[in-house]
C-alpha cells in the first residue's frame, strides 16, 4: 500500500477513536473543475462486439482452470470460441473536420483480419493512415491479444494503454511474443497469443494522474482518457475510459469492459468536469456478463435512471438480460439491427429483442 | 500456581514463533488450496469461500455448541493434545465435507431447495444455469448459511452458555442447544439472506424470496446483511475473549447464563455491530467519498457493508491472535484498564493486518491483483483460512506446543 494511503488510514483510526461525528469532515472541498473542450459528434462504428460466441464454453474454460481470479496467461483457450473487441470511433470537430481513431484490437486475429478486410474499412484506413491513434482499453485478452493483426498493418502506430501492464502483455507487445498454456487434459502447451509484429511507435502508459496531473489525457478538443486502476478478474489491473463532451448535448463515455463500473464514469465526470451534463455511453458495461443475474444489477438500473442517462449504447459484457430488464424499466438503451447475422459467426446468447448494438452495428452522439 | 504466576510465566517470545508458524501454514494451505495459479484453485471466490466458513462453523459447532472435549475425554484416555488435535481436526475437516457436499449439495439442494445445489441448479435449465455460476450460486447461499450460523453460535456461547439445560445431562443440552440455535440460523437466515439468493437467479424467483426489504440501505445485496452479523460478531467475540465475558457476565446466576443475560447480549452486540457500520462507512466516506445506488467497486453500497464485515474480520483475527499468542496482553489489576487497553491493541492490529492485506507482500503470498474492491477478492477468506488455524489449535490441540502442563 503507498505511503499516502496508510498515512490516511492512520487518520481514519484516529478519526473512529475519537468518537465524535463533529471530527468528521463533511463534504469535500470543491474540486478544481476541468475544461475538456467540445465536439460537434461522435460516431461509433461496432466493429465486433463478440469477444467470445459461445459463453458456456469459456466459461468452462475459466472453470476449469482455477476461476476468475487465474491469470489469463495460463488458461489454454478454446481457440474457435475466440473473437474480439474493437471500435472504430469517429469525431466531428466544432470545425467540421473528422479524426478518426480506435478502441481495442479483438482477440483472434483471423476473426480481426475478417473484421478488418471484409466487414468493415479499417484495413483500408489504416492502410490510408487515416486513424490517428489507439486506445487500449485494458489488457484483457478478448480486447488485447489480436494486436497482431493490427500491427502487421501498421506497427508504429500511437498506442494509450494502461500503465498496469504484466511483463506477457509488454511482451506480445514488443518482443514477438508466442504464449502458451499448458493443457491439463493433453499435457501439451498450447498456443494462446502472439505478435511477430514488434509495436514501434509512440506508446502512452496511462494511469490516474494522467497529463500535468490533471487526471486525464486530452488526446484532442473534446475528447479526453481517463485511466481508472481498479483491479479486474483474471490478474488485470487498470482500464481506460473515453469521454467525449459533445456541444450542447453532454459527456459520453466509451469502454472497452466499463470495469470501474458505468455510474462511477459518471460520477467522476460530473465531479471533475466543468459544465458536466450527463449524455450517453458506449460500449461493454461487464454487468450480467455470462447472463446471469444479482441484486446489485437491479440497483444499477435504478442507478442509471437516476443518473438521468440520455442514449445508452451497449454490447458485449453487458448482459442481454441486463439490457432488457433495463429497457423494460425505462432506460433510454439504443436498439441494434440483425446485421450481426450477416457475420460468419454471432454470439449464442443473441436475442431478438435487439438491445445490443451488435457487429455492423453504428450509433451516433 | 496463581492465575498471576501463570501470567508472568508466559512466554511472549515463543508466542510470537508460534504466530510466524501459524502464518506459514496457512500460506502453505492458501498455496495448496486456494491460489488461483498452483494447486487446487478453489478461490474462484465464492466455492473457497464456502468450503472455508463451513471449516470454521464445523470446529465452532463441535467446541462451543457439541462440546466434543467432553465426549472425547470420555472416549480417548490419553491426555496427549496432539492426538486429541489430530483426530478432531480430521473430524472437522470431515464434518465440512460432509455439511457441504453431502447434507447441502447431496440432500437439502436436491430433494428441497435447489438453490443449495450446483447440480439441482443446472439441472433446471433456463439463463446462466452453467457449472461455473452455479457452483458460485450455491456456494454463496451457503456461506451466507454459516454465516448465520456463527453468529447465533457465538452468541449462545457467550450470551447463553448451557442455559435452559444446565441441570441436564450432557447428551439434552448439546442437542437443544444444537436444535434451538440452528432454529434461529434459520430465521437469520430466511430474513437476511435467503431473498438476495431467490434474485441470483433470472428471472428472480420472486415467488420464493421478497424483494429485498432492506432497499433504504443504498442496495438490494445482502451483503448489507452479512456486514451487519460480522460487525455484531466482532463485539460478540471482544466480550468473549479480550473483555473475559464481561459486562454480560453480571447478568449470570449462580455461574450459568440467564434469559436476560442472552437478550441483553445479543441485542447490546447487535446495536454495536450497527453502530461499527455507519463508523466504518463513514469513515470509508473520507477516502472514497459517498456510494451511491448502483455504484461500482468502491462507490457501491454492496462493497462498503462487505468491507464493514471485512475490516471486522481483521479486528476479529487479531482478538484471537493477542489471546492465544500474547496471553490476552495486558493482564492488569483493574477489568476496566486491561479490557480497553485489549480492544485499542486490537483494533490496531486489526488495522495493521487490513494494511498488511492490501500491500503488495500479498501479491507474493496470495497471488492478489493489488487493489481495493475487486468484486471477486474477498478478504475474509484468507482471514477465516487464518483464524481456523488459530482455532484448531486452541480447541482441539489445546494450545500445544504454546500451553503446556
Amino acid at each position: 500500500m503507498k505511503r499516502r494511503t496508510f498515512l490516511k488510514s492512520m487518520a481514519a483510526t484516529g478519526v473512529a477513536a475519537s468518537m465524535t461525528g463533529a471530527m468528521i469532515p463533511k463534504e469535500a472541498a470543491a474540486r478544481k473543475k476541468l475544461d475538456i473542450g467540445e465536439i460537434k459528434g461522435l460516431k461509433i462504428d461496432v466493429l465486433t462486439e463478440t469477444s467470445w460466441f459461445n459463453n458456456d464454453v469459456f466459461k468452462k474454460n475459466i472453470m476449469d482452470y482455477g476461476g476468475a481470479n487465474t491469470n489469463q496467461y495460463t488458461i489454454p483457450w478454446q481457440w474457435d470460441n475466440a473473437g474480439g473487441y474493437a471500435v472504430l470511433i469517429t469525431v466531428t470537430t466544432l470545425e467540421g473536420n473528422e479524426r478518426k481513431f480506435m478502441m481495442d484490437f479483438g482477440w483472434n486475429n483471423d476473426w480481426m483480419d475478417y473484421i478488418y478486410e471484409e466487414k468493415s474499412e479499417v484495413a483500408s484506413l489504416i492502410e490510408k493512415d487515416a486513424i490517428e491513434f489507439w486506445v487500449l482499453s485494458h489488457w484483457h485478452l478478448d480486447h488485447y491479444w489480436g494486436v497482431e493483426s493490427t500491427l502487421k498493418r501498421k506497427q508504429d502506430l500511437t498506442l494509450y494503454a494502461p500503465k498496469t501492464y504484466y511483463p506477457e502483455d509488454m511482451a506480445l507487445l514488443k518482443d514477438k511474443a508466442h504464449h502458451t498454456a499448458k493443457n491439463k487434459e493433453t499435457g501439451q502447451m498450447d498456443h494462446i497469443c502472439k505478435n511477430d509484429y514488434p509495436h514501434k511507435g509512440k506508446l502512452v502508459l496511462c494511469d490516474p494522474k494522467g497529463e500535468n496531473k490533471e487526471g486525464i489525457y486530452r488526446v484532442m478538443p473534446g475528447v479526453a482518457i481517463r485511466n481508472f486502476d481498479v483491479p479486474i478478474l483474471l490478474r488485470v489491473r487498470g482500464e481506460n475510459v473515453l469521454y467525449f463532451n459533445v456541444k450542447d448535448k453532454g459527456i459520453v463515455t466509451v469502454t472497452g469492459c466499463c470495469h470501474p463500473g458505468i455510474l462511477s464514469l459518471f460520477s467522476y465526470a460530473r465531479k471533475n468536469f466543468k459544465d458536466y451534463k450527463p449524455y450517453g455511453c458506449y460500449g461493454g458495461l461487464h454487468i450480467s456478463l455470462f447472463e446471469t443475474w444479482d441484486p446489485k444489477f437491479d440497483d444499477i438500473i435504478k442507478g442509471v435512471k437516476s443518473f438521468k442517462i440520455q442514449k445508452l449504447g451497449c454490447n458485449h459484457c453487458t448482459g442481454w438480460i441486463w439490457a432488457e430488464k433495463a429497457a423494460e424499466s425505462g432506460v433510454p438503451v439504443v436498439k441494434g439491427t440483425d446485421k450481426y447475422k450477416s457475420y460468419k459467426k454471432y454470439s449464442t446468447v443473441a436475442k431478438t429483442s435487439n438491445v445490443f448494438l451488435t457487429n455492423g452495428d453504428t450509433v451516433t452522439f | 500456581m496463581t492465575e498471576e504466576g501463570e501470567h508472568l510465566k508466559f512466554n511472549y517470545f515463543f508466542g510470537l514463533v508460534n504466530l510466524v508458524v501459524v502464518f506459514l501454514i496457512v500460506w502453505f494451505l492458501w498455496y495448496v488450496f486456494m491460489n488461483p495459479n498452483t494447486v487446487m484453485k478453489l478461490y474462484t471466490p465464492m466455492y473457497g469461500f464456502a468450503l472455508v466458513v463451513v471449516f470454521v462453523s464445523s470446529i465452532i459447532l463441535m467446541s462451543k455448541v457439541l462440546d466434543v472435549s467432553i465426549l472425547y475425554h470420555r472416549a480417548v484416555e490419553s491426555e496427549n493434545p496432539v492426538t486429541k488435535g489430530i483426530i478432531l481436526t480430521i473430524i472437522a475437516f470431515g464434518l465440512m465435507l460432509i455439511l457441504n457436499y453431502i447434507v447441502f449439495w447431496g440432500f437439502l439442494g436436491k430433494l428441497g431447495i435447489a438453490y443449495f445445489s450446483p447440480g439441482s441448479i443446472v439441472a433446471a435449465g433456463g439463463t446462466g444455469a452453467e457449472p461455473l455460476m452455479a457452483r458460485e450460486n450455491a456456494s454463496i447461499a451457503i456461506l451466507y448459511y454459516f454465516t448465520a450460523f456463527l453468529w447465533i453460535a457465538l452468541f449462545w456461547s457467550v450470551g447463553l452458555g448451557r442455559w435452559p439445560w444446565q441441570n441436564s445431562g450432557y447428551g439434552i443440552q448439546v442437542w437443544s442447544r444444537f436444535f434451538v440455535i440452528i432454529f434461529f440460523v434459520n430465521i437469520v437466515y430466511v430474513i437476511l439472506f435467503h431473498p438476495h439468493v431467490c434474485y441470483l437467479f433470472y428471472p428472480a424467483q420472486d415467488k420464493a424470496g421478497v424483494a429485498a426489504w432492506w432497499e433504504f440501505s443504498g442496495t438490494t445485496s445482502a451483503f448489507f446483511g452479512l456486514g451487519l452479523a460480522l460487525c455484531s460478531l466482532f463485539w460478540i467475540i471482544a466480550s468473549d475473549l479480550l473483555w473475559e465475558g464481561y459486562p454480560w457476565k453480571n447478568m449470570e446466576k449462580d455461574g450459568e447464563g440467564t434469559f436476560l443475560k442472552g437478550v441483553v447480549a445479543f441485542f447490546a452486540t447487535l446495536v454495536l455491530g450497527i453502530i461499527t457500520v455507519y463508523i466504518l462507512t463513514r469513515i470509508m466516506n473520507v477516502f472514497w467519498d459517498e456510494a451511491f445506488m448502483g455504484g461500482q467497486y468502491t462507490d457501491g453500497p454492496d462493497f462498503r457493508y462487505i468491507h464493514t464485515g471485512e475490516i471486522c474480520g481483521f479486528f476479529i483475527l487479531a482478538i484471537f491472535i493477542l489471546k492465544h499468542y500474547f496471553n490476552n496482553f495486558p493482564n492488569l489489576a483493574s477489568i476496566w484498564a486491561r479490557t480497553v487497553i485489549r480492544t485499542v491493541i486490537a483494533i490496531a492490529g486489526g488495522l495493521l493486518i487490513y494494511l498488511f492485506y492490501y500491500s503488495p507482500a500479498t501479491t507474493f503470498f496470495l497471488a492478489k491483483v493489488p487493489g481495493v474492491a475487486q468484486p471477486d477478492d474477498k478478504p475474509l477468506v484468507w482471514a477465516l483460512l487464518f483464524l481456523s488455524i488459530i482455532l484448531v489449535q486452541s480447541e482441539f490441540f489445546d494450545g500445544w506446543p504454546l500451553k503446556r502442563k
